[in-house]
């Protein structure tokens, strides 16, 4: 089977340092992928060299076998990656529903001669966009739904993190890319948040999802496979219940010492 | 050497270094406080009407002082004045716009020029007309066919003295520390018991105090002063501090050598190069951002995601 | 705030249209009696009256949000009847002008700045771009239209299209740097563009230099000059009213153009970029176009502006076309309301007729221009009327 998304020696350098070095993974259809590691790992750097906010300096990355190294975020996008960040960045000056709509921005077409000239179509397929996000919201809450016309700056962060996933499910995209979705969230919200993963992958065959997470209770319960990043390189790949027994990772967590008494 | 290109070399370092005077003080107030001064041109403009009412004033007093000695004393009451007009601007308006969209304290400040220009055309006596500005020096030295105006000497040396004087302040006085530690991180600066609010005051301060040094100087150079003077020199200030890199000394002169080199270029090289100047400087503005986004010696900015 | 708009809707179903319509009606006619009696008075105790008293509606209007919730209800439910009504005010105003040339000259200034307000609120409102340099676009559609027109014989409306099409050439051409630079790199290349073209007009001898191109003749329409009265129902309104009507229309087209930009999924992606430019990438949207479409639509619309002025004065030059131009429209935008369309308006309306009506303190008007302006900033940041959220079909 090819895989949805892979990548081959991605490595990137700031200066003289080097935050990610020759990662490979590769991300099967419906699958999810969780990737670990301590803080500052290179997880995220990961995450935003695939969606084409830094460019590698070197390895390639292939969505579908088509290489879309060194795209424009935008086209990456577009292409059918999508993605929540680490610090929520919502539109927060603008309702919910309108950040969810945004998320189909790739997905809907009127230009500005539309909006002038024909602006009935643009109007309803903009309606159209609309009732869609609002399906997607009432789906991850209805709590959320009914605030839908108030601004999304005004969400407390697990709200934020729920919204930022809709707007991500609302590009249609084949790979979902969350960056800690957990943290900000009690437990009773995590179990929510795994409930809405798996829901939204029954309801799209194919779809998939590479996900940064630190709760280990999810970590435990989500993911097909785990794959750990210590010091920009990837020191373990494979099921969670092995992984987390190899000395290597216990290390790059607990520190080399208490690895040893571990 | 060439007199004649000696001539221009000349004065090429005393109009790069009034410009250097002028976009210092862009550099560092958008470095220390992350904002935009606009009005910094206005501001250092009314140093000389500050100046010329001093030197009524020693005159009227009759302080024993004549020529080139109340004229010194005249600008260093200016330049007083100016700094304790930059705080008082920032402790009136500007710092209201410490946490404001960049877009807020531009056009504020852009109101405030208009504001400071108007004060004095209609509270100085006749404001609206030009005035007759003092020269500093009228002597020259003949270096064979070179004429060096001691003027421009006393221009240039400083100016240097003026951006040692900076460099040594900011990297070897503890005010310096406490400036550029507010500089980097304004909460980390306070955590270390720095008041941000009086480091604003101190950069403004010096910042005001130096523009008003180089506007003094400028029309000295032209021999005239009119209220509406800072908006030119301070837009050409503004441009030299970002194309050569907001926030970076060097960057400032950097910047300011350049456009008076275009200036300069342009008034000896293009036919009626006078009327055209504004355009090629702002075109080698342009230019200079389209090529370094950042200007020249600034520092790329990086996304944090 | 979802609470304010269901009690609100509710409220609009208990009283019924006819409310509804009063509400509309009495907004609309009692702005227009309002401005009537701010353009006609000459006396200062009068107009610092007027002054309080659109301040005292204004406070009404904040102290009393359901107030401000009930009326834009009113005018949603009722568009129609608010559009009917607003354009029957606006045809028949000239009519009780009483004739004078100076409230068809304010008037017409007034709208041809709100165009360009509205025009900069592309930018600066939706998108958070700072644009200094639509004062340039206004002036080289006025240019480019006069030129024709003077040396070719192009007839007005011609020149109208032309000159919309050089001047969005030429905003395409100043959003390119913005593909790489941003906030003041960004403001100082739009200042620098300003600046270049107000001083090529300046000494170009093609545009007349300083003393730019006078004698721009005046348009005609269906054999009517311009330059003529107009004579209709017994009553005869000064030349001044055909620039009116003309500026009006575009003032109307103007609107239409925000209104479907705003509510289209153009509008949308630069709201999303005026957000957070790196997550609207992240959405798929190619931050690059949409800010260069941003450029492109001011400058359009800026041009048709600057056409109007160039053959309503007959005579331009570089002077009108100013970086302190450009300064006075961004004012506008921020004083009004950024991405509020109405708010915009007003803004253009009130920073074009305060210091001509405070002409008694001719010499000071600058500096209260200059204060108010900062006041407004310190104050009240969010302008007059800040932008309000958008609505899809259910409320409709």
């Amino acid at each position: 089977m090819t895989p949805l998304l892979e990548v081959r020696g991605l490595t990137i350098r700031f200066g003289g340092l080097v935050a990610v070095c020759e990662v490979d993974l590769a991300l099967n259809p419906s699958e999810v992928l969780c990737i670990i590691g301590p803080n500052g790992a290179g997880k995220s750097t990961l995450f935003n060299m695939i969606s084409g906010i830094y460019r590698p300096s070197a390895g390639t990355v292939h969505l579908d076998g088509r290489d879309i190294t060194g795209w424009p975020a935008h086209r990456i996008a577009a292409a059918g990656i999508a993605r929540t960040f680490q610090s929520s960045r919502l539109f927060n000056d603008l309702t919910l529903i309108d950040n969810v709509v945004i998320g189909m921005h790739s997905r809907t077409k009127s230009g500005v001669l539309d909006a002038l000239l024909r602006p009935g179509k643009a109007r309803a397929e903009l309606e159209a966009a609309a009732e869609k996000a609002g399906e997607l919201i009432r789906a991850i809450s209805p709590d959320l739904h009914a605030r839908r016309n108030t601004l999304a700056g005004a969400l407390p962060q697990a709200d934020r993190r729920r919204l930022e996933i809709a707007r991500a499910l609302a590009s249609d995209a084949r790979v979902i890319m969350l960056d800690e979705p957990s943290s900000g969230m009690d437990d009773r919200d995590t179990d929510a948040l795994m409930a809405d993963v798996r829901r939204v992958m029954a309801e799209r065959p194919g779809l998939s999802f590479l996900i940064i997470e630190h709760d280990m209770r999810l970590v435990a319960a989500l993911p097909d496979r785990v794959a750990v990043i210590d010091y920009g390189r990837k020191i373990a790949e494979g099921d969670f219940a092995d992984v987390r027994l190899m000395p290597r990772v216990q290390e790059a967590y607990l520190g080399q010492k208490a690895a040893e008494h571990a | 050497m060439d007199a004649l290109l000696a001539q221009h070399l000349l004065n090429w370092l005393v109009l790069g270094s009034i410009y250097t005077l002028i976009a210092l003080g862009f550099s560092l107030l958008f470095g220390v406080l992350d904002v935009i001064h606009f009005s910094h041109g206005d501001v250092s403009m009314a140093a000389p009407f500050v100046a010329l009412a001093a030197i009524q004033a020693v005159a009227a007093w009759a302080v024993p002082l004549t020529g080139t000695g109340a004229l010194l004393l005249a600008i260093l009451i200016s330049m007083a004045a100016i700094g304790l007009l930059g705080v008082l601007l920032d402790w009136l308006v500007i710092r209201r716009f410490r946490a404001a969209p960049a877009m807020m304290a531009l056009v504020a400040t852009v109101a405030l020029g208009t504001v400071i220009r108007e004060l004095i055309r209609t509270l100085y006596p006749q404001g609206s007309n030009p005035k007759p500005f003092p020269a500093i020096a009228t002597d020259v030295i003949r270096l064979g066919d070179i004429v060096v105006p001691v003027f421009s000497l006393i221009v240039i040396a400083v100016s240097v003295l003026t951006v040692i004087a900076l460099f040594a302040l900011l990297n070897h006085t503890p005010v310096g520390v406490r400036i550029r530690a507010v500089a980097e991180d304004r909460a980390v600066a306070r955590l270390m018991a720095i008041r941000p609010n009086r480091i604003f005051a101190v950069t403004f301060f010096i910042a005001s105090a130096v523009g008003a040094v180089g506007a003094v100087f400028f029309v000295s150079h032209a021999g005239v002063v009119r209220f509406d003077y800072g908006v030119q020199l301070g837009l050409i200030g503004f441009s030299a501090a970002v194309i050569g890199g907001l926030g970076s000394m060097q960057g400032a002169i950097l910047g300011s050598l350049l456009i008076a080199g275009i200036d300069m270029l342009v008034q000896i090289a293009v036919p009626d190069g006078a009327s055209y100047r504004l355009v090629f400087i702002f075109l080698l503005v342009i230019g200079v951002l389209v090529l370094k986004p950042s200007g020249i010696l600034g520092k790329p900015v990086f996304e944090k995601v | 705030m979802a609470d304010t708009a269901q009690a609100t809707s509710a409220l609009v179903r208990r009283n019924g249209p006819s409310a509804d319509l009063a509400i509309v009606a009495g907004v609309e006619l009692g702005s227009a009696i309002l401005l009537w009696s701010f353009l006609l008075s000459d006396r200062t105790a009068v107009i610092v009256a007027l002054l309080a008293l659109m301040g005292g509606i204004f406070a009404a209007l904040q102290l009393r949000p359901a107030l401000e919730e009930r009326i834009v209800a009113a005018f949603h439910d009722r568009k129609r009847f608010a559009t009917l009504l607003g354009a029957v005010i606006v045809l028949i105003y000239p009519f009780f002008l009483q004739g004078s040339g100076y409230a068809f000259h304010l008037l017409i200034v007034s709208m041809l700045y709100a165009v360009l307000a509205l025009a900069l609120n592309f930018q600066l409102g939706s998108a958070n771009i700072p644009n200094f340099a639509t004062g340039a676009s206004y002036g080289i559609g006025a240019y480019t239209s006069a030129l024709l027109a003077l040396n070719f014989g192009v007839s007005f409306w011609l020149t109208l299209p032309v000159a919309a099409v050089v001047a969005t050439a030429f905003g395409f051409l100043l959003g390119f740097p913005s593909m790489r630079t941003k906030e003041s790199y960004l403001a100082l290349v739009t200042i620098a563009f300003g600046i270049v073209v107000h001083q090529l007009l300046n000494n170009f001898d093609w545009t007349g230099g300083p003393n730019g191109l006078v004698g721009i003749p005046a348009p005609e329409l269906f054999g009517h000059s311009f330059a003529r009265p107009i004579e209709a129902f017994g009553f005869r309104l000064p030349s001044q009213a055909n620039f009116y009507y003309l500026s009006a229309a575009l003032v109307g087209l103007s609107i239409v153009c925000a209104k479907r930009l705003h509510e289209s999924r153009v509008g949308l992606a630069w709201n999303a970029l005026r957000a957070d430019p790196l997550a609207a990438r992240c959405q798929g949207i190619d931050v690059v176009w949409f800010k260069m479409l941003a450029f492109g639509v001011d400058a359009f619309l800026a041009a048709f502006a600057g056409t109007i002025y160039a053959f309503y004065v007959s005579y331009i030059s570089p002077d009108n076309f100013t970086f302190l131009v450009s300064v006075t429209i961004m004012t506008m935008v921020i004083v009004g309301g950024m991405d509020n369309t109405l708010g915009v308006i007003i803004g253009a309306f009130f920073l074009t007729m305060l210091p001509e009506k405070l002409r008694i303190f001719s010499d000071y008007r600058l500096l209260f221009v200059g204060v108010v302006v900062i006041l407004f900033l310190i104050l009240r940041p969010q302008g007059l009327f800040p932008q309000r959220a958008r609505n899809y079909g259910e409320h409709r």
